[in-house]
């Protein structure tokens, strides 16, 4: 089940002509799940997290990513707001895609990569590149698909994991699943509570106001009420009180407390080549800021999203077609959000031609209405050509957007700043080409992408020194990434190699010079090795030197940071077996900042028990 | 052989005994140099930089006085620390520079020549703004918490100490502060609300002697040779509940009280407010204007056009503009000449630059 992505997509590329003779059994698993667009549409340059990486890093995205992807993400100090760059792109031009709806915050048009928890999905998976026009705003750099899994027909299973660490750090993770023949159920808790307080290494300081407690929630539920016909319910919810902590020049006393949530409910119609699905979201998004936490004073925004979704797929001999249509409606206000409605509808239309055995492609369109604002028509072509079963080639082109947020359109005039009810959407043009080899040991990818960008917002002075959102940069992307897994099993034992490259430039075409916080170079680097039930890893990420002003005038430091662990699992009785794990964070005591001025911790230690029932 | 030993011994021990004097034995200092008369930063500007709004740390830019020399962050380089964040203000003593770091809480208290570190004042801060001299203390108008509009305060500083030994609650927003032989002024421009006062405080007693209703959001203030002050107001911006004029105010400060008062139209904003001999200059709407204190009405078109400035200083003939650009960057520092008003020299200075001041 697990791998069954991986399947589908194999099958989908090497036997095609069998596609439309496929039984309800194989179109069951593919109703399963829930985002089909993963399946089937621009899905060459995936990379998808799962099994032992997603259990290494699953604690945060930020943590994932770090370690396993070329996103480079910037934390305002460990475990505090956490926004990535795809691509050398910002914080909201990468699209969180939960369980197939974009679930990035409306009102500042990112997601905080440290409020959400990865481990309890079936696995997360990161697509490089604008081939994700379908999923609306914001997938410029790429996007991140977050996947429940519905396991029907499973035993039974039970995981309760214990950890405690460095900087009294205190976890408990708790996940629980099992399925019928007809009724399937999975839920996870994920608790976690520190006090934050490391050094500043080379420093007699401290991460003074760092202390955080966050609770996470998800839940799935699937029940086949025909054979022809299955209902699914997803649920995620995001719980975090966390003090922001201070910088090295200036002390805080801020606090902060987001809640998020959101559920999905689906229905999906199955029959012969043709799957109707019709789903109802609520999203609901809030937080408080408290500038002096021992004052009851708060800054707060709100936002409830009410989407309806209806999807269409119909797959004959070679071709497969899907139609979208989304409507949303939006409320959002706050103490510095003036209150607004914004009503979306959009109509997607994604085409995949299987041309011949080994050349593919497929075209993706949408259209958005959008009630506020002009959104623009955006489209990705990707073409694929497999000259033997070991290589594939890859070609994308696409026209992306960024949709202007609700702080970006509505921000209050007031305290030198206002929204812009003017301001136009981001757009971009990219243009990416791919190539890999895939063997049974090992597999190599190599990519290279140029993005062109448009009316970049940013937030400056007016003409009467009014901090607004202006359209103002154009910008300049482009950049070659290369992975390398090798896998070799001998015995008991089994070694996995996993690491990339990745190289980005992105520039302000403006002012010729490179963005802010984006590096040049980083790397990753997994080595993971088992013996029986023993298993140990070691794993790095450099990050290049990145600049901190627009000029280029000052800069931070490359840095490399790196993680060992060692686990062993003893089987107690048939049905319980314990795992018991170390975990060395930084183990080289680098001093480093990913964002200026807020140092990160050194050397660490985290220890964990893991209870399989 | 034993000539080479002995030299080696010699030369080991001469660099174990200057190491060792560098760091415990100061006095025994082999030739002691004389004292030489100009100190690094005695002749020139001080531009000082507020650095980046969230996380990093503000600047001293210094330039010299021909303007050929440029040196960026100077009390880093002299005291291998960084100043802090939100640098906001400078005030001398003789030779001393305090300057105010608003969002660190604190002021660094230097050598203006050599920008050696004298002292940390880092308590009893809370918001630093401005600071200014009087009766041999130390007066800072503090915002306290931002939230808090009862809080704000003026803190009065012991100089020899370098502590705060007082602080006297005052109206809300603070900002800018000034003082005579007699009384110590200040503006109380409002913090993140507005207000529309002067208090004037006796440091002889340290007690707020009077408030007195200006224009509102008073900015700047400025000495005229008479001895009167003149306060700029800006007025509420067009964003605030009710838009109001600017004014600039005239205090004759025998009685502390208004001696006359010169509004501008209700849309019109001044700001940065300083005097040239018996002309005043301010900036407004993009340009500079030039008013002389014995006008009997505002000036209605600018001395200098397209003079959009972050801060604005006037001094001998001379008017010092600097530029934030992006807020994100190295600023400009522009230097204009007042009577051809011509634009003579263009310097790189640190990110944000907030005030000039001249050594």
């Amino acid at each position: 089940m697990r791998n069954f992505n991986f399947l589908l997509a194999f099958a989908l590329l090497f036997s095609f002509e069998a596609f439309s003779q496929k039984d309800s059994v194989t179109v069951l698993d593919e109703v399963i799940l829930t985002d089909v667009r993963l399946l089937h549409f621009s899905n060459s340059q995936v990379e998808v997290l799962k099994d032992s990486v997603l259990k290494r890093n699953g604690r945060s995205l930020t943590d994932l990513l770090q370690f396993n992807s070329g996103i480079y993400l910037k934390e305002n100090g460990l475990r505090m707001v956490s926004s990535p760059s795809f691509r050398g792109t910002n914080a909201s031009q990468t699209a969180v895609i939960w369980n197939g709806i974009n679930i990035n915050s409306q009102l500042t048009g990112q997601v905080d990569f440290n409020t959400i928890v990865p481990i309890n999905y079936g696995n997360v998976q990161v697509r490089k590149g604008g081939g994700s026009v379908q999923f609306g705003s914001g997938a410029i750099g790429g996007s991140i698909h977050l996947q429940d899994e519905i396991l029907f027909n499973s035993e039974f299973e039970n995981e309760l994991e214990l950890s405690y660490g460095s900087f009294d750090t205190r976890g408990l993770d708790y996940r629980t699943s099992k399925g019928s023949d007809k009724f399937a159920f999975g839920f996870g808790l994920n608790y976690r509570a520190s006090e934050n307080d490391y050094d500043y290494l080379g420093t007699d300081l401290q991460n003074e106001n760092g202390d955080f407690e966050t609770l996470n929630l998800n839940m799935n539920a699937g029940y086949k009420l025909s054979e022809k016909q299955l209902l699914k319910f997803y649920h995620q919810s995001f719980l975090g009180d966390r003090n922001f902590s201070g910088t090295l020049t200036a002390p805080s006393m801020s606090k902060y407390k987001d809640y998020n949530t959101r559920n999905l409910l689906e229905w999906n119609h199955f029959k012969n080549n043709r799957i109707h699905r019709v789903k109802f979201g609520y999203l609901y998004e809030q937080y408080k800021y408290f500038a002096n936490k021992e004052r009851p004073d708060f800054s707060f925004g709100q936002t409830n999203t009410f989407l309806g979704n209806y999807d269409y797929k119909i797959s004959f001999d070679r071709i497969i077609i899907d139609a979208i249509v989304d409507i949303n409606r939006t409320t959002g206000d706050g103490s510095s959000v003036m209150q607004a409605t914004r009503n979306t509808v959009a109509g997607t239309l994604l085409f995949k031609h299987q041309l011949a055995e080994n050349i593919s492609y497929d075209l993706s369109l949408r259209r958005e209405f959008v009630s506020d604002y002009d959104s623009p028509f955006v489209y990705a072509l990707n073409a694929e050509y497999h000259p033997n079963e070991h290589h594939t080639i890859h070609l994308n082109a696409s026209k992306n957007y960024r949709v202007p947020t609700f702080n970006e359109i509505y921000w209050i005039t007031g305290a030198g700043s206002s929204g812009n009810p003017n301001i136009l959407p981001e757009s971009s043009y990219q243009l990416e080409l791919g190539y890999g080899i895939q063997f049974i040991k090992w597999n190599f990818n190599w990519a290279a992408f140029y993005i062109s960008s448009e009316d970049m917002i940013q937030w400056r002075p007016n003409d009467t020194g009014v901090w607004m959102p202006m359209n103002i940069s154009e910008a300049t992307n482009y950049g070659l990434e290369a992975s390398l897994k090798y896998k070799e099993n001998w015995g008991e034992h089994e070694l996995v190699w996993h690491g990339g490259y990745f190289y980005t430039r992105a520039k302000n075409d403006e002012i010729s010079k490179d963005l802010m916080y984006v590096p040049r170079h980083k790397a990753t680097g997994n080595l993971s090795y088992a013996y029986s039930t023993w298993q140990c890893f070691y794993q790095v990420f450099y990050n290049g030197e990145v600049f901190t002003t627009s000029d280029n005038s000052e800069e931070l430091p490359g840095y490399a940071v790196s993680n060992v662990g060692v686990s062993k699992k003893i089987q107690l009785t048939r049905n319980l077996a314990l795992t018991s794990k170390v975990q060395l964070n930084n183990i080289w005591n680098k001093n480093y900042q990913n964002v200026a001025f807020r140092p990160m911790p050194g050397r660490n230690i985290q220890l964990n028990l893991n209870l399989n029932f | 052989m034993k000539i080479t030993k002995l030299a080696v011994l010699v030369m080991l021990s001469t660099l174990f005994f200057v190491s060792c004097s560098e760091d415990d034995a100061p006095e025994i200092n082999p030739t002691p140099i004389e004292e030489e008369t100009s100190d690094p930063y005695e002749d020139g500007l001080l531009v000082v930089n507020e650095g980046p709004f969230q996380n990093g740390s503000g600047t001293v830019t210094f330039i010299s006085e021909d303007l050929s020399e440029t040196k960026q962050a100077i009390f880093e380089e002299v005291n291998g620390e960084d100043l802090g964040n939100i640098v906001q203000s400078m005030t001398f003593n003789d030779s001393i520079a305090y300057i105010v770091v608003n969002n660190s809480h604190k002021i660094q208290v230097v050598n203006r020549y050599t920008f050696e570190r004298v002292a940390v004042i880092d308590s009893d801060l809370f918001n630093p703004r401005y600071m200014a001299i009087a009766n041999g203390k130390g007066y800072v108008t503090n915002w306290g918490d931002t939230a808090d509009e009862q809080d704000d305060f003026v803190a009065i500083v012991d100089l020899e100490t370098n502590s705060v030994v007082e602080t006297l609650p005052v109206e809300l927003g603070p900002e800018t502060i000034s003082s005579n032989e007699e009384y110590v002024y200040v503006a109380h421009q409002g913090a993140w609300g507005q207000n529309n006062k002067v208090s004037v405080i006796d440091p002889s007693s340290d007690t707020v002697l009077k408030t007195i209703e200006v224009g509102d959001l008073p900015n700047t203030m400025q000495w005229d040779a008479s001895g009167s002050l003149w306060v700029l107001c800006s007025g509420a911006p067009s964003y605030a509940a009710e838009e109001t004029n600017g004014s600039l105010v005239q205090i004759d400060v025998t009685a502390n009280e208004i001696n006359q008062t010169f509004d501008f139209n209700t849309e019109q904003h001044p700001g940065g407010l300083n005097i040239d001999g018996d002309k005043l200059y301010f900036g407004l709407d993009g340009g500079v204007y030039e008013f002389n204190i014995d006008a009997t009405e505002l000036p209605s078109a600018p001395y200098l056009e397209n003079a959009s400035f972050y801060s604005l200083t006037v001094k001998e003939g001379k008017l010092y503009g600097t530029d934030a650009k992006d807020y994100a960057s190295q600023g400009d520092l522009l230097i204009y000449d007042l009577e051809s008003k011509e634009l003579i020299n263009t310097l790189i200075v640190g990110v944000v630059p907030k005030g000039v001041y001249f050594n």
